[in-house]
């Protein structure tokens, strides 16, 4: 797997991966892991806690900029907002 | 602006190579060194539509030109790309939208990579960047930032191609021996019931 940019979350980093790896391989491309409370999500908490010596190096405010400028992209790539007019205008889609 | 685009395609089916993505960038790639850190910052699968959103935080170390550096004072060979991808297994496609995050004062590069299958043993990749230096006036230096950035554009892709093949390859390696390896235990778990009941 490769590093980490926090070098001290190396090692969380690679069991939050391969936790990752075989949940997407053996449950979620097979239709089963469709939950965000899988068997990783420990790993990944403890995973990002140590990623937040991020946010000294001012990394967060860089992102939520650019998270900011991709909503709309967000929106049309999660389904949310549909390019086409949907097939049966009389059922209302979206959240 | 400039735009770069490209397409190649992978013998490999789309789950092998959407599963084997998430580790482009491992030891197993020789070719893309420039990639030197892969975070992941947040992962949700939402429940009415199954589209997993992940956004990554990737940090690249790349010597620049000599010009460019004495231009921009120096340390500018690290920088940070943010990457939002979204897998749909229902329509099979995996889409990589890649921002720069570090001098996105001056440039800004827009990245658009979708997965999606050929055929059954076939996935094609389609990978678009719009280039575009913001420093404002001088045109000619504008022209030479982006064309700069889509030659190194051209190069990482090459290699990155190169790259993923060998992942793939060794991939498809570990997931064949995990399943020889799990099979292996059947039987003998199976050889030991026959055991048992043989001696009943």
């Amino acid at each position: 797997m490769s590093q980490s940019l926090a070098p001290e979350c190396n090692e969380l980093k690679e069991r939050y991966d391969t936790c990752f790896l075989k949940w997407y391989s053996e449950k979620y491309l097979r239709g089963i892991g469709t939950t965000d409370n899988n068997e990783c999500s420990t790993l990944f908490k403890e995973y990002s806690t140590c990623l937040q010596a991020l946010k000294e190096r001012g990394i967060d405010k860089l992102l939520d900029e650019a998270r900011e400028d991709y909503k709309e992209n967000d929106a049309t790539l999660m389904g949310r907002k549909k390019c086409k007019s949907p097939r049966h205008p009389g059922i209302s889609v979206g959240i | 602006m400039k735009v770069f685009s490209n397409t190649e395609t992978f013998n490999y089916s789309w789950d092998e190579v959407s599963t084997a993505n998430w580790r482009k960038y491992c030891p197993w790639n020789q070719k893309s060194t420039h990639v030197v850190a892969v975070d992941t910052l947040s992962r949700t699968v939402d429940p009415e539509t199954g589209i997993l959103r992940t956004e990554r935080l990737i940090t690249c170390r790349q010597s620049a030109p000599e010009w460019l550096k004495s231009l921009m004072g120096g340390c500018i060979d690290e920088s940070q790309v943010f990457e939002t991808s979204y897998v749909d297994p229902r329509n099979k496609t995996v889409t990589m939208v890649s921002t720069n995050l570090t001098w996105s004062n001056l440039i800004n590069v827009q990245e658009t990579v979708v997965y999606r299958p050929l055929n059954e043993h076939q996935t094609r990749f389609e990978q678009a960047a719009q280039i575009t230096a913001l420093c404002g006036g001088w045109q000619r230096l504008k022209n030479s930032i982006e064309d700069t950035l889509v030659k190194r554009f051209r190069e990482n892709a090459a290699k990155g191609k190169e790259g993923f093949e060998a992942v793939l390859a060794m991939s498809r390696r570990v997931f064949a021996e995990e399943r020889e390896r799990e099979r292996a235990m059947l039987l003998q778990s199976q050889a030991a019931n026959i055991r048992q009941a043989a001696t009943a």
